[in-house]
Formats: C-alpha cells, sequence, structure tokens
C-alpha cells in the first residue's frame, strides 16, 4: 500500500517539523539583549518606552520590548524569573502589595525599605526616583462633586451608600485596594462594586456606568472627564514614587545601564507625567513618538 | 506594519506547534482508545471535559504551572485541540469495515502492521478532518494568549480595546479571520481529495 | 490561605460573581433561541440560501470573542449591554445550524404523508417537523450553552461581572485561589447545564432516532 507510506511519511514530516520549530522557538537569549517589560496602562507603558530608547540610544543594547503586559504581579513575576530585566515599579505599591508591609506615608522611609527588601530577597535593585508620585486616589464625576458637595475621601464615606464604585480587578486584591479603603474610611456604596479592565474605568465613570473610581494622580483621563480629585484625609493610601526597577543579575553584565536610567531621576514630576498621559491617552498621540518627544526634549537622546 | 507581520507569524507558531503537539498525542490517545475499549470511555470523557472549562479559566490555571508566554497558550490551545482530533482517530478506526480487518489479520499482519498498513490510512481523512477543526478554533482561541503574556494577534486585539481604536482591533482580527477561513477551506479541499479514494 | 478557607471567607463575592454569570448565560441563550429558532424554520423553507447563510454566520464564529466584545465596546460602552449582545450573537450558530439540520432531515415520506391527509404547511411544521427536529434543536442549545457559560468569563473586562470577575482579579494579582473560585464553578455550572439540557434532549428523541458522533 504505497499511498497509506506516503500519508504515514507525510505526517512524521509535519511532526519533526513541528519539533524543529518547537526548538528553534527555544531561541537561545542573546547577551546583548535585555528586555523591559510595563503593566498594561498607558504611564507605565509610556515609561516603558522612555527607557527602551534611552537605553538604545545610550548603549549598544538592544532592547526587546515587553509593554502593556499584564498587572502589576504578572510583571512582577516576569522580572523575578528573568523573562523580563527592567520595569517600572511604584515604591508604595511595592511596599504592600509585593512585600505585604503594613502601609507607611513617609516617602523616603518606603523607598529606603522596598529598596533594601527587594536586594535582599528577589536580587532586584531600585535605581533613582523619577519624580512622580502616582498615588490612587478617588475621583468622582463633577455632578457627585456639586451635588454632595465632598472635599475628602471622609466626605465621600458619608454618603457612599449613593455610589457605585467601579475599579480595576488587581485594586480588589491589594492591601493597599478596596478592602482595607473601606474598612478605614468605612464606605458602603451601592450595590457590588463594579469590576472592568483597567482602561476601561473612565469611559464607564463617564457614562454613567459608576459615580466613583480608583484613579491614578497622573492620569490624563481626569482633565478629560472633567472628574474631581478627594482628598485622602486618614492618609490610607501610601506613596507611590515611580522608579525603574532591575534585576542585579542584568545590572552585573550591563552596568552601564545604572547611570543611564539614573539619567532619568527627577525629570518626570507629576505634572511632566501627566502631561505625557494626556497626549497619548485624550490626544491619541503614539507612544513611541510621546517618550521621543520627551527624550528629545530633555536632551536625553 | 511590519510590527503585524511579526503577529501573524508569532501567531501560526504558536497554533502550529500546539496542533503539532495534540496531533501526536491525540493519534496516540485514539489508538489506545480504540485497542482498548475500557480506556476508551475514560480518555474521550477527559477529552469533553477539557472543552467545557471555559477558556480564561484554564489558560489561567496553566499559567500558575507553565508561567506567563507562549508555553502556557500552548498548553491551553494543545489541550482543546484533543477532543476533535482523539474522537475523529477513534470513530475512524472504529468505522474501518470489520471484513477488511479480518482480511489484513487473514494475511498473517500483526496488530501494529495492520494498524499502520491498513487502519490508520483508511481512518485518515477522519483523522484530517479533525485536525482541521482544532487548527480553526485554536486561531481564534489563540487571541486569548495575550492574557497570559503570550505573543500573537491577540496583542493588537487588546491594545484596540484598551485604547478603544477600531482599526487596531481590526488590524489583528482580521488576519485572524482570515487565517481561519484560509485553513478551513484548505483543508477540506484535502480531505475531499483524501476521502475520493 | 488555603482554598477552602478562601471561598468561605469570599463566599458573598463568589456567590454574586455565579448568579450574574447564571443571569448572562441565560438571557444571551434565550436571545440566540428567539432568533435562531424561526431563523432555521426560514432557512429550511428556502435551503438554496442556507448554505450561504450558513456560512457567513460559520465565518462570525471565527472571530475571536475578544474581538467581539472589543467592537460591542465600542458600540455600547461598557457594561452588562455590550457582552449580553456578543454573548446572544456567540450562542446563534450551534442552535441555527441545528435547528436546519434537524428541520430538513425529517424523512420526505413523513412530509408527503402529511400533505396526503390534508394538513397545511404550518400544521406541517407544528405536528411533525418540529417535533422531529427537537432532540436536534435542543442538541444545538445544549451546544450554545456550554460555549455561552466559557465565553462568559471574559464579560468581565468590560465590567458586566460574572464568574471571570473572579479569574481576572486572580490573574491581576498572581492569586490562585481566586483563579480557582472563578474556575471550577465555571467548570461546575457548565456541566450542569450540559447534563440537564442532555437530560431533556433525551426525553425528547423519539426511540428510533439515533445520532451517529463524529464532527464532520
Amino acid at each position: 500500500m504505497k499511498s497509506a507510506r506516503r500519508k504515514i511519511i507525510a505526517l512524521a514530516m509535519v511532526l519533526v517539523l513541528a519539533l524543529t520549530f518547537a526548538l528553534a522557538g527555544c531561541s537561545s537569549s542573546s547577551d546583548k539583549k535585555i528586555t523591559i517589560g510595563s503593566k498594561d496602562f498607558t504611564e507605565n507603558t509610556v515609561l516603558g518606552e522612555i527607557f527602551a530608547q534611552l537605553i538604545e540610544a545610550k548603549t549598544n543594547l538592544k532592547v526587546e520590548r515587553k509593554l502593556s503586559m499584564g498587572g502589576t504581579f504578572v510583571n512582577f513575576e516576569a522580572i523575578k524569573n528573568g523573562q523580563i530585566d527592567i520595569y517600572p515599579e511604584y515604591t508604595g505599591t511595592a511596599l504592600t502589595a509585593q512585600l505585604k508591609m503594613d502601609v507607611l506615608n513617609d516617602p523616603d522611609e518606603t523607598y529606603r525599605i522596598v529598596s533594601e527588601e527587594f536586594d535582599k530577597q528577589f536580587n532586584i535593585k531600585w535605581l533613582k526616583p523619577l519624580g512622580l508620585n502616582n498615588t490612587y486616589t478617588l475621583a468622582v464625576t463633577n455632578e457627585v462633586y456639586e451635588k454632595y458637595g465632598i472635599e475628602t475621601f471622609s466626605d465621600l464615606a458619608a454618603i457612599s451608600e449613593n455610589l457605585i464604585f467601579g475599579a480595576e480587578h488587581e485594586f480588589f486584591d491589594r492591601p493597599d485596594g478596596f478592602d482595607g479603603l473601606v474598612e478605614t474610611y468605612g464606605m458602603k456604596f451601592k450595590g457590588e462594586p463594579k469590576k472592568m479592565n483597567v482602561s476601561l474605568k473612565y469611559q464607564a465613570i463617564g457614562n454613567g456606568e459608576i459615580d466613583v473610581t480608583d484613579a491614578f494622580a497622573t492620569d490624563g483621563q481626569i482633565m478629560q472627564y472633567n472628574l474631581k480629585i478627594l482628598k485622602d484625609d486618614k492618609l490610607f493610601f501610601p506613596p507611590y514614587y515611580a522608579a525603574p526597577i532591575i534585576r542585579k543579575e542584568t545590572l552585573e553584565k550591563h552596568p552601564e545601564l545604572e547611570e543611564v536610567l539614573n539619567s532619568l531621576a527627577g525629570l518626570l514630576d507629576d505634572a511632566t507625567m501627566t502631561e505625557l498621559n494626556y497626549k497619548v491617552d485624550v490626544q491619541n498621540q503614539d507612544i513611541k513618538a510621546v517618550a521621543q518627544e520627551f527624550l528629545k526634549g530633555k536632551g536625553l537622546i | 506594519m511590519s510590527n503585524l507581520a511579526q503577529y501573524i507569524i508569532e501567531h501560526l507558531f504558536i497554533v502550529l506547534i500546539a496542533t503539532g503537539i495534540s496531533v501526536a498525542i491525540g493519534v496516540v490517545l485514539g489508538i489506545i482508545s480504540y485497542w482498548l475499549r475500557f480506556a476508551a470511555q475514560i480518555i474521550l470523557w477527559f477529552s469533553e471535559t477539557i472543552q467545557t472549562v471555559p477558556a480564561l479559566a484554564l489558560l489561567a490555571i496553566l499559567m500558575v504551572i507553565f508561567g506567563l508566554g507562549n508555553a502556557t497558550i500552548i498548553a491551553g490551545l494543545t489541550l482543546y485541540a484533543l477532543l476533535p482530533i482523539v474522537r475523529n482517530t477513534y470513530t475512524g478506526l472504529t468505522s474501518v469495515p470489520a471484513p477488511i480487518k479480518e482480511a489484513a489479520r487473514g494475511m498473517g499482519m500483526s496488530k501494529l502492521q495492520r494498524l499502520f498498513l491498513v487502519e490508520l490510512p483508511l481512518a485518515f481523512p477522519l483523522i484530517f478532518s479533525g485536525i482541521k477543526i482544532s487548527v480553526v478554533n485554536s486561531l481564534s482561541i489563540a487571541v486569548m494568549g495575550v492574557l497570559i503574556g503570550a505573543g500573537g494577534l491577540g496583542f493588537p486585539i487588546y491594545r484596540g480595546i484598551q485604547t478603544q481604536n477600531f482599526r487596531l482591533i481590526m488590524s489583528g482580527a482580521l488576519p485572524v479571520v482570515v487565517m481561519a477561513v484560509l485553513f478551513d477551506y484548505l483543508m477540506s479541499l484535502i480531505q475531499k481529495r483524501l476521502t475520493k479514494h | 490561605m488555603n482554598f477552602i478557607e478562601f471561598v468561605s471567607r469570599n463566599r458573598a463575592v463568589i456567590l454574586s460573581s455565579l448568579v450574574q454569570h447564571i443571569y448572562l448565560v441565560c438571557v444571551s441563550v434565550f436571545a440566540g433561541i428567539l432568533v435562531s429558532i424561526p431563523a432555521g424554520i426560514l432557512l429550511s423553507r428556502h435551503r438554496k440560501i442556507a448554505d450561504k447563510i450558513l456560512a457567513v454566520v460559520g465565518i462570525v464564529q471565527t472571530i475571536p470573542g475578544l474581538v467581539m466584545l472589543g467592537f460591542a465596546l465600542l458600540l455600547f460602552g461598557v457594561g452588562n449591554t455590550p457582552a449580553l449582545v456578543v454573548l446572544s450573537v456567540y450562542s446563534i450558530l450551534p442552535i441555527l445550524r441545528n435547528t436546519y439540520t434537524g428541520l430538513t432531515e425529517v424523512q420526505p415520506g413523513l412530509i408527503e404523508a402529511g400533505y396526503g391527509i390534508g394538513m397545511t404547511s404550518s400544521q406541517l411544521l407544528f405536528k411533525v417537523q418540529l417535533p422531529l427536529a427537537l432532540p436536534s434543536i435542543i442538541s444545538g442549545i445544549r451546544i450554545s450553552t456550554v460555549y455561552i457559560v466559557s465565553w462568559a468569563a471574559l464579560a468581565a473586562l468590560i465590567g458586566a461581572g460574572g464568574l471571570g470577575d473572579l479569574i481576572w482579579t486572580g490573574l491581576s494579582t498572581y492569586n490562585t485561589n481566586y483563579i480557582l473560585a472563578g474556575a471550577i464553578p465555571s467548570a461546575i455550572l457548565a456541566f450542569l447545564f450540559s447534563g440537564l439540557i442532555g437530560a431533556v434532549q433525551r426525553l425528547a428523541t423519539p426511540r428510533g432516532l439515533k445520532e451517529v458522533k463524529h464532527d464532520e
């Protein structure tokens, strides 16, 4: 049965091909390449892109981008197991979400602790803070603000039963998140909180699906949707100073990265970052272009 | 636009590898089900059960085992591809008419010889049909890979959703649908030619 | 925290997610039925275009769930509405195809006989064709339902809630407990629905109609 044999050979060839593909796919990691990750919201992606372009310009390393990969923990796992070498992290997040320690309010103390612990526990180094403090905060629509005349989180708590709360899924499983917030302030929102992809919060508040959301202080959409930011009067949220974090292993192989990334220290304050975010989210400019414009403007590339 | 080509290649790569692995495993499982009828129940039940687990849930669980990235989506696609392949292999083999099996036995063939020289070739069209279904399904499901850190066309789609950019969504969706339709059409043609013999 | 502890601690949110999930599934499948069965009947009367229409619907089915959600998001915004629209569209194909096949596979002899004893077209439909097609239709509903239970997990991304909320929270924070708390109930739900509808299907199958099990 010649045709039978032919068919079996064909099948075998397909399998061999697939296996070859598989083995080829496990590409050897080049020593001259580093990978930069980022969380899947605009600011973090912009920061990641800025790191990438700076490194490409100032060193002879090749940069692979794995931007907008997922939430905090996705990136954290990835950097721990070497899938990425660098990503932008926030001190407050690191303190409460990754180190699972209690909230602190002193920015310098927070930075000191996360630096020490990440070094000790995970072999990850914190480079110099970029300047911005992208804290969690609460935002309400202008209507709500006018109607209830609220200024602080405590004010909000008093009338919270009239409002629907919405946030990204991650917010509901973090110590510096929903549960802690609600407990500290005694908030009790209407119905079940709505959970959705981080990029959709503002659309939801814009069309009235939700009344209150956890905003990131430097989000461009706050301006766009004319939202009011409330004051964290009991100082529930820790400071969230952003900085590049890098695997020490990578730093040892390429020590020049430290100086390159530290050249960004203090250059990205709240106002600057908000503006960059606004350009991407509201004016729909391309992230690569925005990052490039920023770096050129600061004379870095 | 070169980005798009990269996504398409990644996407195909993931689907083809997963298909390759599931063919290898699926056909073997199908053969085992054919030879050991009691195993057939278990194997078929297992394959059917996987289908009922929601894709997102399965991928989430696999992610904990395989970590982020392509390995997880390939594992997930392989599992989802099992049922059509296993079931069709099993049905194909059991549908070989008894007189033919008798004749083969009469000619002095061993069980293995009968399998490779008679039964598998006759079952091939149906097996191929199962592979076709797997490939078409996998092309679509592979999009979810982006949610657990894998590459492929899911990435522009997801970014498009996040930035509410219709064109970006389409740039990912269109290749997926085109590939699905193309593979389905081409493989159906091949299947018809195989059945003609 | 071990899983059992986790479940009992969070049973309120798990339960409400489950209820929302069931709601999404039931409404979309019901909507799918409302569209598919009349459409299937119509197609069975116009067989020439039926193939083409089924092919088109088949192509829609290959559009990944994430993409459909994206489109619905652009059209309807965030919340239950876009999710229900997408899920309803997805539930159509299996029911439509099985309604069509069920009706067209009724033996011509029976149709002849029906006309012979003076039945009108609609009497024929309701007294002969539909009852005979019922097992096939119910099978289509079963396939749809299991399919939708699975895809409804994505609805959480656009704020429609459901068990996907738990899975997605777990994915965001690498928390296996949350992932399992969403995954296990959805698998069980799919099983239950499949079993229940399967039982109804067996009740509706007249003796003598057999099913040949393979995928074509």
